[in-house]
């Protein structure tokens, strides 16, 4: 396997930045995400990154059209922008998972969203495995993730201690390797075992007991400590949902579309005031649901990669495991 | 042992019928996760624990209960007690269906890198509690175990002189830096015990007006609009910056305006007792005036 | 946690913006004027052919205590250079209280505005009464030329 020493990785960096924009898990102030990588620049490549690689593919605020609307004639400009080709460098097997999800979300089932999909085209996906939990509230190995595996990455990353192990996981990812094979050595390799986990929610079974749970009285029960905040939906590496709303200034203006969560209490507000979600329970009930049952139902896999980063920073400690144990546990 | 008075009052309240839910702390996912919960069967309140992770405000939860049949118990340290006081002035909360069992509070600690159990003693207070001024419940019902002397805090105000010392311009670059972090999702909002209207204008949707589009100026104001919301009605909690996922210095701006409100209008704190009114809600005739 | 504070976000380096090449720059600013006083007041400097300069664009409210916050932090983010706020004296507020709320409230906003790094004389609030025009010419024209030395704001401005 081709194999690269950790204290090499800025020196990849910099080679890789020369002809494309990096991002990276760059070290500095503040909370951890991916950012713009620059010559020489610090990077944190240990454990995961707080701020999830969704919003490289899928950005907090995005504009998507303008217009015009005198009265006579009006206009309309797509604000679409091919990206140009950019390499993400140093995300995890939980992160690639949730990428995987949200390819089924904006590129499947007969809409292709363009401004996702042009960033995922032009996006060259390095991925690093982990041997045992970034954190104590990682448990992606009990929601069908392999920790040390990544496939729908373009080239992914063993962790074997001093030294990462590299795998082409596409026919980009091998054109990466051999562009810079100067720093990559070859060797045999032993993957080290996977570590245990704290976490281990069993999953056996779950989706089929929720889709009778609609009713169930444990929702009002779990979500009573809710505080209705996004931290758990913008935290979140799978969640996707958003809303589409307009500056305007005179006669003129642009669409643009921004996150929203399920659990702030407006999101499902109709026009005229109507709210089939009023309460927490609904909101609670519906986020659960949607990783647990309907997502599975859609598309055939979990809507959870286990990554934990709810878990760690809800402000009242609310837990997707614990939430799956007491399914389990509930009597129909 | 707090927990074990806890379960008694708790216990005692639910058999005798006197309040319907009691809101206290229990276990959560680690050793060191203690999280809300709400009892309503004697037989559950065993659930019930007191524990250095028990940072929670657990005030808040007073409004999902204003409507409840019966009284509602909650459990309040000392900045919890000064939230209900909150509730309670900004009429959110009617003070005569709530039940305040009051625990003198040391101060809770800061979460630890690993599950493995620990000594807790040696882990660090949390920054809210470092600077607590209110360790002993301002208002309650039922006290369980003694007061706890205050402890000496650090110059209240040490953080806010620190950023008034920059320049203009390097004051707009930290803010600015802070304001690019923020990801909007309202933990700091939802956890405030003076956030408290029924429709956040945040919420409301105003079309060119606010919405949740995230940059920089949108979440300047924000955060600013916060602060402004909040003033003088801000219980000093710190539950806004300990709940922030992004770690952003909130409690600097709340500060900032505490202390503008103490030196302009004299020194005053906010929901210690139910009689004070908040610094923006009333006026004196002889206030500073620096306009002509 | 320390903040960079050395550092502004690449987006945040605002340039100038091209200004009309055969204008001086001016400014604007944006003022709310109560109803009954202010309102009155310049009305009376317009009818009294009182000149000031046309850097003001007046909002009419009901009281000067109708203001909120809300309000100066979004005129300064859409392109104000300046922000006025005037109404009633103490004590003559058509509402009765209003403009002792007002005279509260708008010392916190000054002062949260400078720990934000605005200059806080691009915040003022007065007290003009209805008769006062040339109060209210005087007023504006010392704020303009206060802005103009200041020059264009460019803290706080709108990234679209």
């Amino acid at each position: 396997m081709k194999t690269i020493a950790k204290a090499k990785i800025n020196a990849l960096l910099d080679e890789i930045a020369k002809k494309s924009n990096v991002l990276a898990p760059v070290a500095g102030d503040g909370a951890s995400k991916f950012a713009p990588y620059t010559q020489g620049a610090p990077v944190s490549l240990d454990g995961r990154t707080l701020l999830p690689p969704k919003d490289i593919f899928f950005p907090q605020t995005e504009k998507m059209y303008k217009f015009t609307n005198n009265s006579l004639e009006g206009s309309l400009e797509s604000s679409f922008e091919a990206t140009k080709p950019q390499v993400l460098f140093g995300i995890r097997t939980c992160d690639a998972k949730s990428i995987h999800c949200l390819d089924h979300v904006f590129l499947t089932k007969g809409f292709v969203d363009e401004f996702y999909q042009t960033k995922r085209d032009n996006t060259l996906i390095v991925s690093i495995g982990c041997n045992g939990p970034a954190e104590p509230t990682c448990f992606c190995k009990s929601m069908d993730v392999n920790p040390q595996e990544a496939d729908n990455v373009d080239v992914h990353l063993y962790d074997l201690g001093s030294e990462y192990g590299a795998v082409a996981k596409s026919e980009a990812g091998e054109a990466f390797l051999a562009n810079y094979a100067a720093l990559f050595g070859d060797a045999d390799v032993k993957i080290p075992e996977v570590a245990g986990f704290p976490l281990n929610p069993n999953l056996e079974g779950v989706t089929e007991k929720l889709q009778k749970m609609f009713d169930h009285p444990l929702w009002e029960e779990v979500s009573r400590k809710c505080l209705g905040c996004g931290a758990c939906t913008y935290l979140c590496p799978t969640c996707h949902c958003f809303d589409v709303s307009a500056r305007v200034a005179g006669d003129q203006g642009f669409r643009f579309r921004c996150w929203d969560s399920c659990m702030f209490s407006e999101y499902t507000r109709m026009a005229g005031g109507h709210n089939p979600r009023p309460s927490k329970k609904e909101r609670v009930r519906n986020r659960f649901l949607h990783k647990l049952q309907y997502f599975p139902e859609r598309y055939g896999e979990l809507l959870c990669t286990g990554c934990g980063r709810c878990v760690s920073k809800c402000p009242v400690n609310m837990d997707i495991t614990n939430i799956i144990k007491q399914v389990r546990e509930v009597e129909l | 042992m707090i927990t074990e008075k806890m379960r008694t009052a708790a216990k005692d309240l639910l058999e005798k019928g006197e309040v319907t839910t009691v809101i206290g702390w229990e276990k959560g996912t680690f050793w060191y996760n203690s999280t809300p919960v709400f009892i309503s069967k004697p037989e559950e309140v065993d659930r019930l624990v007191f524990d250095e992770f028990c940072a929670n405000n657990l005030a808040k939860y007073l409004m999902d209960y204003r409507n409840a049949e019966g009284k509602t118990a909650v459990f309040v340290k000392g900045c919890d007690a000064r939230g209900v006081n909150r509730l309670v002035q900004d009429y959110q909360v009617n003070r005569d269906k709530v039940f305040l069992i009051g625990i003198p509070c040391s101060g809770m600690k800061e979460a630890p890198k690993t599950a493995e159990k620990q000594d807790s003693s040696k882990l660090p207070l949390l920054k809210k509690c470092q600077e607590c001024a209110t360790p002993n419940p301002v208002v309650y019902d039922l006290l369980l175990g003694d007061p706890v002397s205050e402890r000496q805090v650090p110059d209240r105000f040490s953080g806010v002189e620190a950023i008034e010392g920059k320049t203009a311009d390097e004051k707009y670059a930290y803010w600015q830096s802070m304001h690019s972090q923020c990801i909007r999702c309202y933990a700091c909002r939802n956890a405030c015990p003076a956030c408290n209207c029924r429709e956040c204008c945040f919420d409301a949707n105003g079309l060119n007006w606010l919405g949740k589009q995230n940059n920089v100026q949108e979440n300047q104001m924000f955060a600013m609009t916060r602060a402004m919301h909040v003033a003088g009605r801000c219980i000093e909690c710190g539950e806004c910056e300990r709940v922030c996922p992004m770690g952003l210095p909130i409690m600097e701006i709340n500060r900032k305006i505490l202390k503008d409100i103490n030196e302009l209008f004299g020194p005053q704190d906010a929901g210690m007792s139910l009689e004070d009114k908040p610094a923006l809600g009333q006026f004196k005739l002889d206030d500073p005036e620096k306009f002509m | 946690m320390s903040l960079n504070s050395e550092a502004l976000p690449k987006s945040q380096e605002v340039t100038a913006a091209p200004e009309a090449s055969n204008q001086p720059w001016e400014p604007k600013i944006v003022g709310f004027a109560c109803n009954w006083c202010t309102y009155a007041g310049a009305d009376l400097a317009g009818l009294s052919r009182l000149q000031y300069p046309p850097s003001i664009r007046l909002i009419r409210v009901p009281c000067s205590g109708r203001t909120n916050p809300q309000f100066i932090i979004r005129a300064f983010q859409r392109g104000a250079d300046g922000v006025l706020v005037a109404g009633c004296h103490p004590g003559d507020c058509h509402y009765s209280t209003g403009n002792y709320f007002t005279r509260r409230r708008f010392l916190l906003m000054q002062r949260l505005l400078e720990y934000m790094g605005i200059d806080p004389a691009r915040f003022q609030a007065r007290w003009i009464s209805g008769s006062e025009g040339p109060k209210f010419q005087q007023v504006v024209t010392q704020m303009t030329e206060d802005i103009k030395a200041l020059g264009p704001n460019r803290k706080m401005r709108d990234v679209e």
